[in-house]
């Protein structure tokens, strides 16, 4: 016997979750762009679709957030924090890779100096994380060691039930305990079960890749050159990504007020990198393409022991010219060695 | 909290060479001084900033001895700096730091000790110098090499004449050919080849290194002729950095991140790094 959560019942646990102070974000479309949305009703989110085109990565690491609000007359400065408030948010929804994601980045904003604008975000969310049950051609989590019902970076973890009346519901933390202790009622015992998580085959061999990357010589093979020609270093796939993390600050505003801000960024632009002599290490597309796949299965993983990928596939299913992770991941595996 | 920079009062300003100036700059508040005396070290950087300009990076130019206040050396060429250029003593700027590792000088105690510089790089170097002219009696003989494009680019030129009247420190100045004036009495000619006229023995001597990219390669080499090993040259890297703490992103060479592995590296770590990503 598990605990079940039935369709029937969602509005219910909306209400209750509600009432206990949680505002719920879910999946829905908003100007013809499906993400995380505060909703109200279960008939707002959009729950059947493979993944949203974007992802909670918005609503922890924003696109701009404001940091700091400053005043400045002649000798005098008067600044004052924008620190985030830790908001109570249930993310409903969420697909294992996202919540991957969370957990990925989660060493980054942490290491040596913590990012509080990040865990202040982190602290009261609870991520309620349904597994995938389909999945698309673009799907490529069990290449990165992570799977369509992975639990990893999640507080409940849903299975959908195999006669499609609701989900089984599994707490994995303690955020998920106290937040299913706010729904007892709405919960029943069962033993319908769950269906079998979606089949996403194998697309490339991660430990080859990685240790082709790690590989010194590699840092300076033609292949970069090769597979990066048709980028346009539009950068979607890093805005897109739930992992890329990348960040600019900019000061909006005059000399006497205004606002600084921590802006998303991308390796793909080539202002990234540019020193103020006009110098830059990495001026071309194919050196910024390799930076991206370096940092994600090379780097990264020496510094955290994880891939800065979740296996989403948005950088390839959304990419303006066909490109993507997959395919150079795809490309480096092939390599005769 | 992570990215609130400390308030600066601008203290004086110098003129060090054609666009290029120094700043003095003191603490407004008595804790971010503590904090800054606590953790400040040789060979860090910081972010100086101009709120509704942004901020930018250099080195602390001042030594690790004397921290009742931060000096910064920078060339006026963009926003922040053009508007660091223009603030007068009085005016209130930013000070994000100190991150970064730092020249190990309680290792080279007992050891001569070459410092190599070029143009705009002294500063760093000079931090450096400083810390250990200021503990002087801990350290062996003391080699300056400098060399800027013309007589007029050489910085801090009251404090290289401090030096040239030491007897305990060996200045020796170049500038690149063309750019010496009728009364130059020193070198002409670029560094390296300087280098390996006047270098000392490299037996128990630590070389220090600043330069642009380019000298730094070929005085890497000259360095290598004279018989240095590449674990006894210190040199120190910059990249455009905008958190200064390991999660923006983009300075890294190869898998090192600048801001925080950084950014003062011996040859022997600087000639494992990838190069092309240099």
């Amino acid at each position: 016997m598990t605990r079940i959560l039935l369709h029937t019942r969602l509005d219910d646990c909306l209400a209750a979750w509600r009432a206990s102070g949680y505002s719920v974000l879910a999946p829905s479309k908003s100007h013809e762009l499906t993400r995380f949305n505060e909703v109200q009703h279960a008939s707002d989110m959009a729950l059947d679709l493979v993944l949203p085109e974007r992802t909670i990565k918005d609503h922890f690491f924003p696109q701009t957030e404001p940091l700091i609000r400053y005043r400045i007359k002649k000798h005098e400065i008067d600044t004052e924090e924008m620190v985030p408030p830790e908001l109570k948010r249930i993310f409903f929804g969420v697909r294992p890779c996202d919540a991957s994601g969370l957990a990925i980045d989660d060493p980054l904003f942490g290491w040596d100096y913590k990012d509080e604008y990040w865990f202040r975000r982190r602290g009261n969310s609870v991520i309620v994380t349904i597994a995938c049950t389909s999945a698309d051609d673009f799907c490529m989590c069990t290449s990165v060691q992570l799977s369509p019902d992975s639990t990893k970076g999640s507080d409940v973890m849903l299975t959908p039930l195999k006669d499609g009346r609701g989900w089984q519901v599994l707490a994995l933390t303690d955020r998920g305990n106290a937040l299913l202790e706010t729904i007892p009622s709405i919960l029943q015992e069962s033993d319908a079960e769950p269906a079998p998580p979606a089949s996403v085959p194998v697309k490339f061999d991660i430990d080859k890749v990685t240790a082709w990357l790690a590989d010194p010589a590699s840092f300076e093979s033609h292949f970069w050159k090769e597979i990066s020609q048709r980028c346009i270093g539009c950068a979607s796939c890093t805005f897109l990504c739930p992992t890329c993390h990348c960040f600019d600050i900019q000061d909006e505003g005059d000399t006497y007020s205004g606002i600084r801000r921590k802006n998303w960024d991308s390796c793909s632009f080539a202002m990234f990198t540019m020193h103020t002599s006009g110098h830059n290490p990495r001026n071309t597309q194919s050196t910024r393409w390799r930076q991206r796949i370096m940092h994600k299965f090379n780097y990264y993983r020496g510094k955290f022991d994880v891939n800065s990928c979740s296996g989403c596939g948005r950088c390839t299913r959304q990419c303006p010219v066909d490109m993507g992770i997959t395919e150079t991941l795809q490309s480096i595996s092939n390599l005769p060695r | 909290m992570i990215y609130n920079p400390f308030p600066m009062r601008v203290v004086s300003k110098r003129d060090e060479a054609p666009g290029v100036r120094t700043l003095r700059l003191e603490f407004v508040k008595q804790e971010d001084h503590d904090y800054f005396s606590t953790n400040y070290r040789t060979g860090m950087f910081g972010l100086y900033g101009i709120f509704g300009e942004g901020e930018s990076t250099f080195c602390v130019a001042s030594p690790e001895t004397r921290k009742e206040y931060i000096e910064c050396t920078f060339r006026q060429s963009g926003r922040v700096t053009t508007t660091l250029a223009n603030a007068d003593a009085g005016d209130i700027v930013t000070f994000r730091g100190p991150y970064g590792n730092r020249f190990p000088i309680e290792e080279f105690e007992g050891k001569n000790l070459l410092f190599i510089a070029g143009g705009i790089a002294l500063p760093p170097t000079r931090s450096v110098i400083w810390s250990c002219l200021d503990q002087r009696e801990k350290f062996g003989n003391v080699t300056i090499v400098y060399g800027a494009r013309t007589v007029a680019d050489l910085v801090y030129k009251d404090e290289l004449d401090e030096w040239k009247r030491r007897d305990d420190v060996n200045l020796v100045l170049t500038v690149d050919p063309g750019g010496e004036t009728p009364d130059w009495q020193d070198h002409v000619g670029f560094v390296p080849s300087v280098l390996e006229k006047v270098a000392p023995s490299p037996d128990n001597t630590i070389a220090v290194l600043c330069g642009p990219p380019i000298m730094i390669k070929f005085t890497l080499n000259a360095l290598e002729k004279l018989g240095f090993s590449a674990e006894n040259v210190y040199t120190t890297l910059e990249n455009r950095m905008k958190c200064g703490v390991g999660k923006c992103g983009r300075c890294n060479v190869g898998s090192v991140y600048i801001c925080k592995e950084g950014p003062v590296f011996t040859a022997a770590e600087v000639q494992a790094m990838p190069q092309a990503d240099l």
